[in-house]
């Protein structure tokens, strides 16, 4: 046999023993191809000429690289370090170091652009379907369909060659610093020395669980007022986030086999098969692993908590934008409303209108804030609101000194919260008008340009309206102060008339606004934040469950013997395979439990500005249990291979 | 009668390629017996410890042991019948690196649901037979090679078995350790009248057993009993037999 034939042989066996690190291989390059394919297509100029999407797509390919890249090193140490007695071997028979490199490098070249080919066509059938999902949840009308782009297909092998190129530094690196000796021992080297828990574990567990679980009741009470100031409240943020991920990391390092070391305690060595498997094993295999699946458990949160908050944004880009424009089209100045009017009635559109005089004033909204708010960059001594008269809204008729506040954004209004009721005094420049603050109404009644960002808008008794108008501030008027909405009777001609609205060319002017474009903007807006954030999160969830795979195949690996011993002692396959069960739903189950505990705490804190859903963030969830099951499986299964041969 | 073996054979490979390694051996053992089995290495020793544990199955021939046959039987059944009846020691001790001492030594009574009470009696026990009750709570790679081989011995009689299967126990020990073992290993023998299997090469070993089968090219090609003797002398008469064995001619 020679050398060419030795390779050939070596690569044959190798796909059977790796099918898996040969599926992400394709797995990899086919995400990234189908991206990449995606973002050199011209049909995509729609999407990222409308919404800019172009940057937030390129920022993503990056970070597809980052992901990908990373799981590709990780999956290649555990090969190589699986091969050493192979590579021994070879230097045994007195192959050279170089050889040897030369042998792995071919072998991995042959892998590797073989899968790169494989996933490059899967990647582009796939493409098509993931632009479709694009077009849907971005509401852009375009038609999907894909040409084969030759510039895709050189950046994904530029790509994939230079990550070939370190993995192969990295293999050289292995091999040359590797004595034969070594190289025979490696697999044993490596396992931790089991030694018995000491105080300052114990120490470290205890400290891992206080500091996720202060983290989680810090996060609960973030919006419940308790911290006043802007740096207070940013303090206690970077609180959360620091005590949950060191907790987190402890917790791996020390708290869980403090826990399973009082179970055992209490045992007092009598333990059952499950006990043997799951107990005594991830006890210290947890240990090691601990930097690992800190980065899986808090990425994954992450990616779930990102994933459900947008998905809240996309589902109420509808309400947003109602209470951002309060009629379907908004126009400044009168000329402009008729131009409209007129081409409504023209073409049979039936509509409503209404006008609405704003003011803007300053307002002392001090004493009927909830909190004293320091470190803002305002004053809410002299907080400027929009101010309309009663007679514009319907159904609200207050006295002379009555004042009542409507529209407050949900996101404000948690921050900062208002009493029921209260004195408010309006600035004029001849005197001051104290008011009796009555409370609030969420009726929209001005577009958002004169909120600044949802700030509320106060409603006051005419009277006082035309008191405010002789003595209004003139430097704090905006270029108009009367607002024209127009309703469409119909909703079904929302759309024709939106044509209209920008056939007359009305949309260039700044204070039209059409509320249907705002609707379409926010949903091509949350659409591609949450489709971006689903390809990353996706992808990242499969890399990490794989992850999570090869380390339990090396786990059952270096268990073998165990189980030879098992075996022997009595205890059938059957046994083993439970308690293997066990065990696996310990190893999958602790950071599976930990990522959905982190990702509902910051969704939690999330809804304070996005609103409560749980929709979203359930099916997320379910979506992330249900591959991790899967992952979880497959190395049950790996293992009743391991423990059939075991004897 | 414990064991016995009759007429076993094993052979490994296809029908074009085969290699015999046991052929036709039959053996049998009585009960608190401690019986050694000698050979060359590739004489089939092994192989032969394997068959009759039930760790391997023969090509033919029958193995009863307390009366059950052993070879028709099924893995599940098989798995039964190793956690009541058998005990093993082997020359890597076979220990889990991740369970204590104790926690070793429990894990037959485990296997086969003894209650608790009963479990801490007879580990109390045999751990105080074995002089190993103060290692308890190590793990294996915090004690020597001749304390983690009587951790293996402690959990091959902790659940009083029928017999007792030990392949090459002082194999990887010093000669001090060695001779620990297998003292201890010959007053267990006594004491609790268990029955001893054991293999291995070292003829010294050997000599703390009643009677040493060896075994030439799978087949028995001598049986050695001590008799009245003291281990001395039986200890010359296996040198003698192994050096006939390893075919050195006596030349007159």
């Amino acid at each position: 046999m020679n050398i060419n034939q030795l390779i050939f042989r070596n690569l044959v066996k190798n796909i059977k023993h790796y099918y898996l690190y040969v599926f992400a291989l394709v797995f990899s390059v086919c995400l990234y191809f189908a991206f990449v394919t995606l973002q050199y297509d011209p049909s995509m100029d729609s999407v990222e000429g409308t919404i800019k999407g172009g940057a937030a797509i390129r920022v993503t390919s990056i970070l597809l690289i980052v992901i990908v890249s990373i799981f590709l090193f990780y999956a290649n140490t555990i090969f190589i370090k699986r091969r050493s007695k192979e590579i021994g071997l070879f230097q045994l028979i007195g192959m050279t170091k170089e050889r040897i490199f030369w042998i792995i490098g071919l072998e991995n070249f042959l892998l590797y652009f073989g899968s790169i080919f494989i996933g490059t066509f899967v990647g582009f059938s796939f493409s098509k379907l993931i632009i479709l999902v694009l077009f849907k949840v971005t509401g852009v009308k375009g038609i999907a369909k894909l040409h084969f782009s030759e510039q895709a297909l050189v950046q994904t092998i530029i790509v994939f060659a230079v990550i070939y190129a370190f993995i192969m530094l990295m293999n050289y690196i292995f091999i040359k610093r590797q004595t034969i000796l070594n190289l025979f021992r490696v697999t044993s080297s490596t396992e931790e020395r089991v030694k018995k828990i000491s105080v300052f574990e114990i120490i470290i567990g205890i400290i891992g669980i206080t500091g996720i679980v202060s983290g989680y009741y810090v996060s609960s009470k973030l919006f419940e007022g308790d911290f006043q100031s802007m740096t207070e409240l940013f303090g206690a943020m970077a609180f959360i986030l620091g005590s949950v991920i060191l907790g987190t990391y402890l917790f791996y390092k020390g708290s869980v086999s403090f826990l399973f070391n009082l179970v055992r305690k209490s045992k007092n060595g009598y333990l059952n098969i499950n006990e043997v498997l799951s107990l005594s094993s991830i006890m210290f295999k947890m240990k090691s692993n601990s930097l690992l699946l800190t980065i899986i458990t808090t990425v994954s949160a992450l990616a779930i908590g990102l994933l459900s908050l947008s998905y809240i944004s996309y589902s109420s880009a509808e309400k947003q934008a109602e209470e951002g424009i309060p009629a379907n089209f908004s126009f400044g100045t009168s000329k402009e409303a008729d131009l409209f009017t007129d081409q409504l009635t023209k073409n049979g559109i039936a509509y409503k209108e209404t006008t609405v005089n704003i003011i803007m004033a300053d307002i002392n909204i001090g004493k009927i804030l909830e909190a004293e708010l320091s470190g803002l960059n305002f004053d809410p001594n002299m907080t400027t609101l929009a101010v309309v008269s009663e007679n514009n809204v319907k159904g609200v008729d207050l006295e002379e000194d009555e004042t009542l506040f409507t529209n407050y954004a949900d996101a404000l209004e948690k921050f900062m919260a208002l009493k029921d009721s209260g004195e408010v005094i309006i600035e004029t420049t001849d005197q001051p008008i104290p008011l009796h603050y009555v409370g609030l109404n969420d009726v929209p009644v001005v577009p958002y340009l004169y909120t600044s960002g949802g700030m509320p808008t106060a409603i006051v008794d005419e009277k006082v309206y035309e008191q405010l108008n002789n003595n209004k501030n003139d430097e704090l008027q905006l270029a108009q102060s009367t607002y024209f909405g127009i309703d469409i009777k119909k909703n079904s001609e929302v759309e024709k008339a939106n044509d209209i609205f920008h056939d007359l060319k009305l949309d260039e002017k700044d204070f039209n606004l059409s509320r249907y474009d705002m609707i379409v903007s926010n949903k091509a807006n949350m659409g591609l934040t949450m489709f971006i954030v689903g390809f990353l999160g996706l992808t990242f969830l499969i890399t990490s469950g794989c992850i999570l795979y090869f380390k339990q195949m090396d786990e059952g690996e270096e268990e073998k013997h165990n189980y030879t011993i098992l075996r022997k002692l009595g205890y059938t396959k059957g046994d083993l395979l439970k308690g293997i069960q066990g065990k696996q739903l310990f190893s999958f189950g602790i950071p599976l439990v930990i990522g959905l505990v982190h990702s509902y705490f910051a969704v939690q804190s999330g809804w304070f500005f996005f609103g409560t859903d749980w929709t979203p963030m359930l099916i997320v969830m379910v979506v992330y249990t249900v591959l991790y099951s899967i992952f979880g499986l497959l190395s049950v299964l790996y293992y009743k291979k391991v423990i059939n041969s075991a004897l | 009668m414990i064991l016995e073996a009759n007429q076993i054979q094993k052979s490994y490979g296809n029908k074009f390629n085969k290699q015999e390694v046991l052929r036709g051996v039959s053996l049998s053992i009585q009960k608190g017996e401690f019986v050694s089995i000698m050979g060359a290495s590739g004489s089939g020793k092994t192989t032969l410890l394997n068959v009759l544990s039930s760790i391997d199955k023969v090509s033919n021939g029958t193995i009863k042991i307390e009366g059950s046959d052993i070879t028709g039987m099924r893995e599940k059944q098989l798995a039964q019948f190793r956690k009541n009846k058998l005990g093993f020691i082997f020359q890597d001790y076979n220990l889990l690196d991740t369970l204590t001492v104790k926690e070793n030594i429990l894990l037959p009574l485990s296997i086969t649901k003894t209650p608790r009470k009963e479990a801490e009696n007879r580990f109390t026990k045999i751990a105080n037979d074995l002089g190993i009750y103060e290692l308890k709570d190590k793990y294996p790679n915090e004690i020597s090679g001749g304390q983690k081989q009587r951790t293996s011995a402690a959990r091959a009689f902790i659940h009083e078995p029928s017999i007792i299967f030990a392949d090459e126990p002082t194999g990887a020990l010093d000669s001090k350790s060695a001779s620990d073992l297998l003292n201890k290993l010959s007053s267990l023998n006594e004491t609790l009248a268990a029955t001893i299997l054991m293999v291995t090469h070292d003829p010294l070993a050997a000599s703390y057993c009643s009677r040493v089968v060896f075994i030439k090219d799978g087949q028995i090609y001598t049986q050695l009993n001590k008799g009245e003797q003291d281990r001395q002398h039986f200890f010359q008469d296996i040198m003698k037999t192994q050096g006939i064995l390893s075919g050195v001619q006596y030349e007159h």
